[in-house]
Order: C-alpha cells, then sequence, then structure tokens
C-alpha cells in the first residue's frame, strides 16, 4: 500500500509544481509543501530502499537528489537553502547518539586492538590522501586549478573524510542483522571511538587547512596552542552540556525530547557562532551521559523519538543539494576516491590488526567493516563549504558523491562480514532499530 | 543565522513556558486560565515582533513562515481528530441542531450589525470589503473553545446535563465557523476573484473537502499495519506540512484542510491511542511557538473605532450566544429549560479563533485586513480574561438546581 501512497504523494507534488496551477496560486513560495513532501517522499523511498538490503539514509539522499532542484525541480534551490536551517540540528543529535554509544567497559577490554587500528588506518589513510594529492595534481583538473598549498588542504581534509565511518549506519546494519561476537563488538567500538577521534582530527586538521589554504599567514606554536585551545574548550562545553543533560535527566525528566532538541540546537548554533566544534562538544556530552550517570539510555531513548523527522529532511536535503553540475565534471575523481579509500582501509586495518596480535580473520577481514559513510562525514563536507567558499561547494559535491557510493556498498559489505564471520543471527531476538 | 537563533530562543521559551504556565492551577481565577490558555504568548510575540524590541523582524518571520503555517495545520488537525462520528453520535441529535442554530444566529446577527456599523466607520471602503468583514467577524464570534471547560471542570462539582450540554456545544462549535471560513476563502479566492465566481468558488469548495479527504485515506493506509512511534510521527507531521502547505500556496485556509484532514483520519483510524500521546506532547510547544509567531505578526491597532468594534463585539458576542437560548430550547424540544445565563458559558474564544484570525490574515492581505486581525485579536484576549468569571457559578447553580 505505501507504493500507491508514494506514487499519489509524487503525483500530487507534480501537479502543485505544475504551471497549469499556476493562476491560483500565491506569488510567496512556501517552504512548508517541500518540508512535507520531503518528509513523506524521501521516508516512504527509504523503506522501499531498506527492501533491498540497504539502509534507509541512502534512500533518503536518493530521494533528496530525485526530486532537487537539478533532476525534477520538486524543491527549488530556495526550498533547499530554507530547509538546512535543519542541518545542524541533525548532526548535533548524530553527534550525541554517537557519544551515549560509547561505553568504558567495552572500550577497556578491546582498548589495544581499537587503538592500533584506529591508528594505523588514520595514518595510512590520511598519508595515503595527501600522497595523491601531490602525484595526482596534474591529472586531476579539480586538484590542478589549485595551489600547492590549497591542494594539500584540500588533501588533509579528503584524508580525514575518508578516514571516517558511519557508527550510525554501522549500528543499524548490526541491529538488522541480530549480530553477536568479536567481529560485531570491535567493529561497533571502533566505529564510535573513530568518530570521537575524526572529529578531534577534523577540528585540527580544519584549522591547519585554514591557515594552509589562506596565504600570508605564518606557522607558529600560537596556531597549535589555539587549536589545542579551540578543542580543549569544545571538550569543555561538552564536559557542560553533557552535565546539564545529567542533571535534567536526574531532576527535571519531563519533556526530555523537547529539552534535548533544543539543546542540540543551541549547541549547534552557539559554538559555531563562537568558533568551537559543535561535533565534539555533542560528541563529549553523549559519552560523560552514558558512562558518568545512570541516564544513558533515557538520553537514547529521547533522542530517538524526535530525530526521525529531522534526519530524513536531513539526509534528503543533503542529496537535494547536491550540484549535479559540478558532479558530472568529477563523478572519476569520486570514483577513483573510493577505491583508493578502499585499499587504503584494508592496508590500515591489517597492519593495526597485526600489531595487536589479532586472529587472520580479523587482520584480513574486518576492513570491510569500516566502508560505509554518512552524518558525520557530511556533516564534516557541510563545515568545509562553509569555511571554504571558493572550493567548498565543488569540494561538498565531490564528497558527497563519494559518501553516497561508500553509504551504498558499505553496509552490504559488513553485513557479508557477519555472515561470513557467523556473528549475524546470533542474537536471541531482533529488535528494530527504532523501537 | 539571525531567524535560526531567533527560532531557538522560541523553542526556549516554549519549552519553558509550557512548564510553567500549562500547569493547572488549583485556584480558579480569571488570571489563571489566561495564562492556562497560553494566550499571553501572543504579548510576548509583539514584544520581540517588529513593533516591540524588533528580533522577530519580517525578514526573521518570512523564514520562520513554514512554523506559522505548520501551527495552523496543527491546530486544524488536532480539532478534526477530535470529531469522531461514533462519539458525537452518542449525543441527541437535537445537540447538533442547537449547535448548527446557535451558530447561524450569531453569524447572522453580527454579520448584519457590523455590515452597517462598518459601512458608516470606513466609508471610503468598497460595500464587498465590508460585508467580508462583517461576515468573517460574525464567524470568528461563533468559534468557542473547550479549553476554558476543562480547566473548570475540577470545579464544577455535579456534572449534569447543563456541563454535558456545554461541553458539546464548546466542542463542536468550531466546525461550523471552520467550514464558514472555507466557504468564504473559496469563494472569495484570491487572486483568480475577477470572473466565474460561483463556478470556481465550488471548485474550491470541492478542492477544499477532497484534497484532505484523499490525504486522510493516504495516513490511514500507511498506518494499517503495525507501525513504530518514529514512523508515525513522521507520517503526521509531514502529512501536516503537506496539507497545510498546499493550502497556504494556494492562498485556501490551512486550518480547514487540516481539520479535514484530521476528521477523515480519525474516523478511518484504529490507532487513536497511539496518536493521542503524540498529539498532546507536541500541542504545548506547537501552541506556544504559533501563539509568539502571531504575537509578532500582529500590526497592534487601538484607534477609536477598533475600541469601538471590541466593545460591541463583546456586547453582541453576550446577547447572541444568551437571548435566544430559551426559545431555541423551546423549539428543540429540550426536556429542561434553556436560561439565558447558560450563554454564559460560550464567552471564551481560545486558540480555534486565533488560528480563525491568522487564517484570515494569510488569505486576505487587504486594507482592512490589520483592522480586523486587532478586533478579533483583543476580542480574543478580553474574552478569554473575562468569560471565566460567570462560567462555574452559572453551571453549578445549573445543574444544582435542576
Amino acid at each position: 500500500m505505501n507504493i500507491v501512497v508514494l506514487i499519489v504523494i509524487f503525483l500530487l507534488m507534480f501537479l502543485v509544481r505544475s504551471s497549469f496551477l499556476a493562476p491560483f496560486i500565491n506569488p510567496g513560495f512556501s517552504p512548508s509543501v517541500a518540508i512535507g513532501f520531503t518528509l513523506i517522499f524521501a521516508f516512504l523511498i527509504g523503506k522501499r530502499i531498506n527492501r533491498l538490503k540497504l539502509p534507509q539514509i541512502t534512500g533518503f539522499i536518493l530521494a533528496g537528489i530525485f526530486c532537487g532542484p537539478y533532476v525534477l525541480k520538486f524543491l527549488s534551490i530556495k526550498d533547499v537553502q530554507s530547509l538546512q536551517l535543519l542541518d545542524g540540528l541533525a548532526l548535533s543529535l548524530i553527534a550525541l547518539t554517537a557519544g551515549g554509544e560509547m561505553r568504558i567497559s567495552q572500550l577497556k577490554r578491546d582498548r589495544k586492538a581499537i587503538l592500533l587500528i584506529l591508528l594505523f588506518q588514520t595514518v595510512i589513510i590520511v598519508a595515503g590522501f595527501m600522497l595523491f594529492g601531490l602525484v595526482g595534481r596534474s591529472l586531476f583538473p579539480f586538484f590542478a586549478n589549485r595551489t600547492l598549498a590549497q591542494g594539500m588542504a584540500l588533501s588533509l581534509l579528503l584524508g580525514t573524510l575518508a578516514t571516517a565511518t558511519s557508527p550510525s549506519t554501522t549500528i543499524a546494519v548490526i541491529t538488522e542483522s541480530r549480530a553477536k561476537g568479536k567481529y560485531t563488538d570491535l567493529i561497533l567500538s571502533t566505529a564510535v571511538v573513530k568518530d570521537f577521534i575524526v572529529i578531534c582530527l577534523f577540528a585540527f586538521n580544519l584549522s591547519f587547512a585554514r591557515f594552509l589554504n589562506f596565504p600570508g599567514q605564518s606557522f607558529d606554536a600560537g596556531f597549535i596552542v589555539s587549536i589545542l585551545e579551540e578543542v580543549g574548550i569544545s571538550v569543555l562545553l561538552g564536559a557542560g552540556v553533557g552535565g546539564a543533560i545529567i542533571l535534567y535527566l536526574k531532576y527535571i525528566k519531563t519533556e526530555t525530547a523537547i529539552f534535548i532538541l533544543g539543546i542540540a540546537f543551541f549547541t549547534y548554533q552557539i559554538s559555531r557562532s563562537l568558533g568551537y566544534h559543535p561535533l565534539l562538544i555533542c560528541l563529549v556530552a553523549g559519552f560523560l551521559v552514558e558512562n558518568f550517570s545512570s541516564r544513558g539510555e533515557s538520553l537514547i531513548v529521547a533522542i530517538e523519538k524526535v530525530s526521525l523527522p529531522i534526519y530524513v529532511v536531513f539526509f534528503a536535503i543533503s542529496g537535494a543539494s547536491l550540484d549535479l553540475n559540478a558532479l558530472e565534471q568529477s563523478w572519476l575523481l569520486a570514483l577513483v576516491f573510493v577505491l583508493l579509500r578502499g585499499v587504503l582501509k584494508f592496508s590500515g586495518t591489517y597492519v593495526g590488526a597485526k600489531a595487536a596480535k589479532e586472529e587472520k580473520g580479523v587482520q584480513k577481514k574486518s576492513w570491510a567493516g569500516f566502508i560505509s559513510q554518512a552524518g558525520v562525514a557530511l556533516g564534516m563536507a557541510v563545515i568545509i563549504e562553509g569555511t571554504f567558499p571558493e572550493w567548498g561547494r565543488e569540494f561538498k559535491a565531490l564528497v558527497l558523491a563519494f559518501i553516497a557510493i561508500n553509504q551504498v556498498i558499505g553496509p552490504v559489505l559488513l553485513q557479508r562480514l557477519l555472515v561470513k564471520m557467523n556473528e549475524a543471527g546470533k542474537k536471541g531476538s531482533g529488535l528494530d532499530i527504532r523501537q | 543565522m539571525k531567524a535560526i537563533l531567533v527560532f531557538g530562543l522560541i523553542v526556549l521559551i516554549a519549552f519553558l513556558g509550557s512548564r510553567i504556565f500549562f500547569k493547572r492551577k488549583k485556584a480558579f481565577l480569571p488570571l489563571s486560565y489566561f495564562f492556562f490558555s497560553g494566550l499571553v504568548y501572543i504579548f510576548l510575540g509583539l514584544l520581540l515582533g517588529e513593533r516591540g524590541l524588533g528580533i522577530l523582524s519580517s525578514g526573521v518571520l518570512q523564514d520562520l513562515s513554514p512554523l506559522v503555517s505548520l501551527g495552523l495545520g496543527w491546530i486544524g488537525f488536532l480539532f478534526g481528530f477530535q470529531l469522531e462520528l461514533k462519539y458525537i453520535r452518542k449525543f441527541p441529535r437535537k445537540y447538533i441542531g442547537l449547535s448548527f442554530l446557535q451558530y447561524l444566529i450569531i453569524v447572522v446577527l453580527v454579520g448584519a450589525v457590523l455590515a452597517v456599523v462598518l459601512a458608516y466607520l470606513f466609508p471610503s471602503q468598497p460595500s464587498f470589503l465590508l460585508y467580508g468583514m462583517a461576515v468573517a467577524l460574525g464567524l470568528f464570534i461563533s468559534l468557542n473553545s473547550p479549553s476554558l471547560l476543562n480547566f473548570a471542570s475540577p470545579l464544577i462539582p455535579q456534572k449534569g446535563d447543563y456541563y454535558h450540554l456545554a461541553r458539546f456545544l464548546v466542542s463542536v462549535s468550531g466546525f461550523w465557523g471552520v467550514c464558514g471560513l472555507a466557504i468564504i476563502a473559496s469563494f472569495w479566492h484570491f487572486p483568480s476573484l475577477e470572473s466565474q465566481v460561483i463556478v470556481k468558488g465550488l471548485i474550491f469548495v470541492l478542492a477544499l473537502v477532497l484534497f484532505p479527504l484523499l490525504m486522510g485515506y493516504m495516513f490511514h493506509f500507511l498506518t494499517l499495519k503495525k507501525v513504530p512511534e518514529q514512523d508515525l510521527l513522521v507520517y503526521l507531521l509531514g502529512l501536516v506540512f503537506f496539507t497545510s502547505g498546499v493550502a497556504a500556496y494556494f492562498n485556501l485556509p490551512s486550518l480547514f484542510i487540516c481539520m479535514v484532514l484530521g476528521l477523515t483520519f480519525s474516523n478511518l483510524t484504529r490507532v487513536q491511542e497511539k496518536i493521542y500521546p503524540l498529539l498532546l506532547s507536541t500541542e504545548k510547544p506547537f501552541t506556544i511557538i504559533f501563539l509568539i509567531l502571531v504575537g509578532a505578526l500582529w500590526e497592534f491597532n487601538l484607534d477609536t473605532r477598533v475600541v469601538f468594534l471590541v466593545a460591541l463585539l463583546l456586547l453582541l458576542r453576550v446577547a447572541g450566544y444568551t437571548l435566544p437560548l430559551s426559545p431555541l430550547g423551546r423549539i428543540l424540544r429540550f426536556s429542561y429549560p434553556l436560561p439565558s445565563v447558560f450563554g454564559f458559558c460560550f464567552q471564551s474564544s481560545g486558540g480555534i479563533a486565533v488560528a480563525f484570525i491568522v487564517s484570515l490574515k494569510l488569505i486576505y492581505q487587504l486594507p482592512l485586513t490589520d483592522v480586523f486581525v486587532s478586533v478579533a485579536l483583543i476580542v480574543t484576549i478580553l474574552s478569554e480574561i473575562l468569560s471565566p468569571w460567570p462560567l462555574k457559578g452559572v453551571l453549578v447553580k445549573l445543574d444544582t438546581k435542576k
């Protein structure tokens, strides 16, 4: 029956946007139509995609691309801009959830493997991308049009982005597969810890890229101090926000969903306007609530209660804002990056697992669990777009293409890995990820 | 950026406010009801708006326009959702008859008096505009709010026939008024007013009913199978946004269209028990955000004509609800008398009236629109302050006497 609703809502939107009804419309545009249509259409597409064993967010992104200003034009550029109001809110909620999924006990048990895999993945991927930026400069116009310093800044940020894995997708696939076991724990913990590391690394590298990109600035020790200051204050602010959430969940308890929405919204907007790192703040806050209070479960439940509509619009608008004209010119490079990332992920995981003296299977196969990319990487692309206006838009288009491909193949690879390692279906009962 | 921060500020105020003011006060005082109704947020909006601190400037309000549309749609949906036919059928038919006759009398009385008075007060305005405003004010006065009775309910020890009749009437009166709004908006549709008014009007009436009916059926189909609460929220928000957005896009009343959506869905679905908590948990913050934005949009005007019209409307309201009750009771053969004082139970306007005012403002950007908004909002605010005074006394006295 959902397919009927999908077709009807599509036809209605087609009718609404057609010139046939133009004499009757209000000359002012109506973003409510865009929000409503995006919510229903993207959500139903996500559900259909989910039946093909792909994550729903891939469906949301595809729906956004399809209905966006470059294909069907159901959503105009103005609509897309007005709906980007939700970006910060969605990113904060994702970071809060990621922090809330990190448990100290699990981290302690697998700490050696997690740290070494993380270290080698990060170093190898970032170094690999920087090397590619240097070597491939003359081959791709995307790099060739930049100065050496800009090219380095770009490669550094690409490498940082390529390191990221989506914990939310990872969690979703693991839950759907009812997986349990060594691989499952290791991949989940590493993905979540990596989220934290990548956000910190991103904060450092973004500042460094800013220094590289804007000529005339000299590198001095004060620069590092200011980065440390930004990260340090962000961590402290995260502790403050986490403390406030704990106190609220402990003493007030009511209307938690609205409170969390308000906190996420303000944290993002205020910290961004002050120059701190909203994702890091929310990640630390979520981590604190989970590990230093008994309210972690309440936090996750409160977020899950209200986050779905926000995520649907966020991912769909991310798809709709994808500049297909820019993508047309850089699809080859996006594909090359996906392959490069895959090779570097394998190398990093192999070396890390070997150094941690993990078994052969972990060394050779667990890389497949780290391919998916979504919210945090998308969020980074949005921030980069805002920080480097001269090439940020093109960069974001490239990264979105890159993420979209990873997001399609990542969950499939992870699911196959879990089946192959005989960990899928080991959990007693299935649990709907959103229940 | 400013819009985003202001939106955040409003959400925070809404959140804190919902905790402070929506708590039921033990004492039954008119002012505590005024806070309970949330109308105090209109003043906050006025303060934050362009005429006050200027935080909610016209640019910011334009950015936040989806929230106004959503607010209207949400109020309409909530109202329509409560109109379950199986529940309404339990009441005697004469209750429905009384409700409709009350509505007709108010609209005719207020419309006729104001058509004359407005022509005198605004002689330079075209007559079609003055008649339109007179009818609109009549429809506005016909709207009642069930909130006051809900608020007063614990203070009325003996809930007899009068209490139940009053509760029924205030619950359904909005239906007639909102239908009237839809008819006006269809036949006085802008920007296509020039020709074939009747044909176009009928087409719009048809569209206004069929479109939300279709959306209501779609909502029902989506929820036929077991649906998690989060999915339900996506469907609910998506359909209300889309339906109210389409209405705004075509200059039609979101309030009516979403009321029909709510009514259709409510009478089809079997998941009411899942929807109610969802609606209740979101109602308070949505209402407060909506009221703040209404205050900010208000071009406050208090000249002598406005003051005169406010006083006249308050008097007409009292007269229209009290005087015809006895004869109506006899005509409809009520088994107990309907004394005039019973009409004092219908003096409160509430949130539905505010939504009605905003709907009209959004549809008609005409010379007298701001006068209409000022008069109607001041009447609403004064009604919420004054109406609790006689209510408890009247109901307790009538039910005890009976």
